[in-house]
């Protein structure tokens, strides 16, 4: 497993992505993944904030439509995140933090498939209040996008910060 | 032009002209139409308090770049000699003081404009509240131009001032009773007194003006604990989330996406992006003042605050423009709030792009 992870960090273009000094290497791949995040989970959190009464009078049927916004986001962090990862590979693999990170990411999805299911899925969506499970829902992902913006942020400090 | 904007040190010359002499001229208005009960003036008063508030951030920033630049980034560079470090200092805190009201006012000037169309009327404690935070704000930026004044005119810094008096005494007797001064000086220049001060203040060093200022002890704070900084970074991506996707959603659905969605009920997300980039300002603002060197003179940073001003006339035209907000379900805004829609999604890219690299092109971290 660790030969893997180290050919992996050896290959040519984990060597571009952290070594060569280019904008568009490290920097501009972690930009990508930085606008990809505040595009997934803002969209997300705003429909959460919502499904929890914040801004009563936007109607949460119409928002449905910003969701493949949201999965585009979703699969330009998913590649950026990937590469980031190759760059450094042994380090990240062995750092709990890094698995948090995962763990929580892995939960949120679950918990929008749901929503996107029981929420936005319910036929009297926006005709009556929300249900507590609705709410619960938004709770959870709200908790989980932020647990992972954390661990996410907290892998420039903790374990052995490859990058920045 | 160009050339004189690239040195700070001019731009903060030219920026304190505006939490200052603007803000008079926008506290007066405010005044003049909570006496006429003129709704109009009201408004526009409360965005110029708002628009102030932004421009304040550019000058606090822009005053750590003028005296990095002063005191030199060589290891021997010292101060010019007509220039006293605790005369920076004073100024330093005092300008904090003021910014942190300012930002204060700014806050609940554009939460009153954003109530008053959404409620229809401003709430009873906006009026109060915005009055006595301006007030405040303007005393204290007052004092802070007043102690920023006696940076570069040291001949009215009243331990100066009465130096100079007590050489001019003694010269005075000197003259009125010759001989009857030991040692008396033969004439007193001011850079005799200017040079005693600093004499006085180095040889206490060890005593109270070795203290830092009350802006380094922030800083010192903010650096000074381990899990400070990386707390600060995490909350700083949480706002730029909120913010972000209010300025997404709101931007998108005037420029005609999402028509389905009637623009007064977006208007209701406006307090969620402006709360993002209330809890950015103030983390922005610890990490500058825990480590100004990493932002004065890293022109990713002057970029970033540029696009941020730009950002708060954005606001500010959207808090004047009440007939785009007023726009039904299925109808299109006109091409005025189209543009400044588009263009609010750019500024806020461009300010996200200079933050993030911040370390890349700049040395912050």
């Amino acid at each position: 497993m660790m030969d893997l992870l180290q050919s992996i960090e050896s290959s040519g273009f984990s060597q571009w992505v952290k070594q060569s000094g280019s904008l568009w290497a490290f920097p501009g791949i972690l930009l990508a993944h930085t606008y990809g995040m505040a595009v997934l989970v803002g969209i997300i959190a705003g429909i959460d904030l919502r499904i929890l009464g914040l801004m009563p009078a936007v109607p949460l049927a119409p928002l449905r439509r910003l969701m493949p916004l949201v999965w585009v986001a979703f699969w330009v962090n998913a590649v950026t995140g990937t590469m980031l990862l190759a760059a450094d590979a042994t380090s990240k693999m062995r750092n709990l933090d890094f698995g948090i990170k995962m763990a929580f990411i892995v939960l949120a999805v679950i918990t929008q498939r749901v929503i996107q299911k029981r929420v936005f899925g319910d036929p009297d969506l926006d005709r009556q209040p929300f249900s507590s499970n609705a709410k619960m829902l938004a709770v959870a992902s709200l908790v989980c996008w932020l647990g992972a913006i954390t661990a996410g942020r907290l892998l420039a400090y903790v374990g052995n910060p490859g990058g920045l | 032009m160009i050339e004189l904007l690239s040195n700070t040190s001019h731009v903060h010359l030219l920026l304190n002209h505006v939490p200052t002499t603007a803000f008079v001229v926008a506290l007066a208005l405010y005044v003049v139409a909570l006496f006429n009960g003129n709704d109009v003036l009201k408004k526009i008063g409360l965005a110029m308090f708002f628009f102030i508030a932004a421009v304040t951030l550019a000058t606090y920033t822009s005053g750590s770049a003028a005296e990095a630049w002063l005191r030199g980034t060589g290891p021997k560079s010292e101060l010019p000699p007509n220039v006293i470090s605790a005369a920076i200092h004073e100024h330093e805190d005092a300008a904090l003081w003021a910014t942190v009201l300012m930002e204060l006012t700014g806050f609940f000037s554009w939460l009153g404009l954003w109530q008053w169309k959404s409620v229809r009327r401003l709430p009873a404690w906006n009026t109060p509240l915005v009055l006595v935070l301006a007030v405040l704000s303007f005393v204290t930026m007052s004092r802070a131009a007043f102690l920023g004044g006696h940076i570069h005119h040291i001949e009215i810094r009243p331990d100066v001032v009465e130096r100079h008096k007590a050489c001019e005494a003694l010269l005075d007797a000197e003259t009125k009773h010759p001989g009857s001064v030991p040692n008396a000086p033969e004439n007193c220049p001011w850079q005799a007194a200017v040079d005693d001060v600093r004499a006085s203040a180095e040889g206490g060093e060890a005593g109270d003006a070795g203290m830092p200022n009350m802006a380094r002890r922030v800083g010192d704070f903010v650096i000074g604990h381990t899990w400070m900084w990386p707390t600060l970074e995490t909350l700083h991506f949480v706002g730029l989330c909120m913010l972000f996707t209010v300025v997404l959603i709101v931007n998108l659905r005037l420029l005609g996406l999402l028509k389905i969605v009637p623009v007064p009920a977006v208007y209701q997300m406006l307090p969620i992006g402006m709360l993002g980039f209330a809890v950015n300002l103030v983390t922005g603002m610890l990490f500058f003042i825990g480590i100004p060197s990493q932002y004065n003179g890293n022109p990713v940073f002057y970029w970033k605050v540029v696009f941020i001003l730009l950002g708060g006339l954005n606001v500010m035209y959207f808090m004047l423009v009440d007939y785009a907000w007023r726009t039904e379900s299925g109808r299109d805004v006109s091409a005025g709030p189209k543009i400044a829609a588009a263009s609010a999604i750019v500024i806020w890219v461009c300010v996200l792009y200079c933050g993030h690299m911040l370390p890349f092109i700049g040395n912050a971290f």
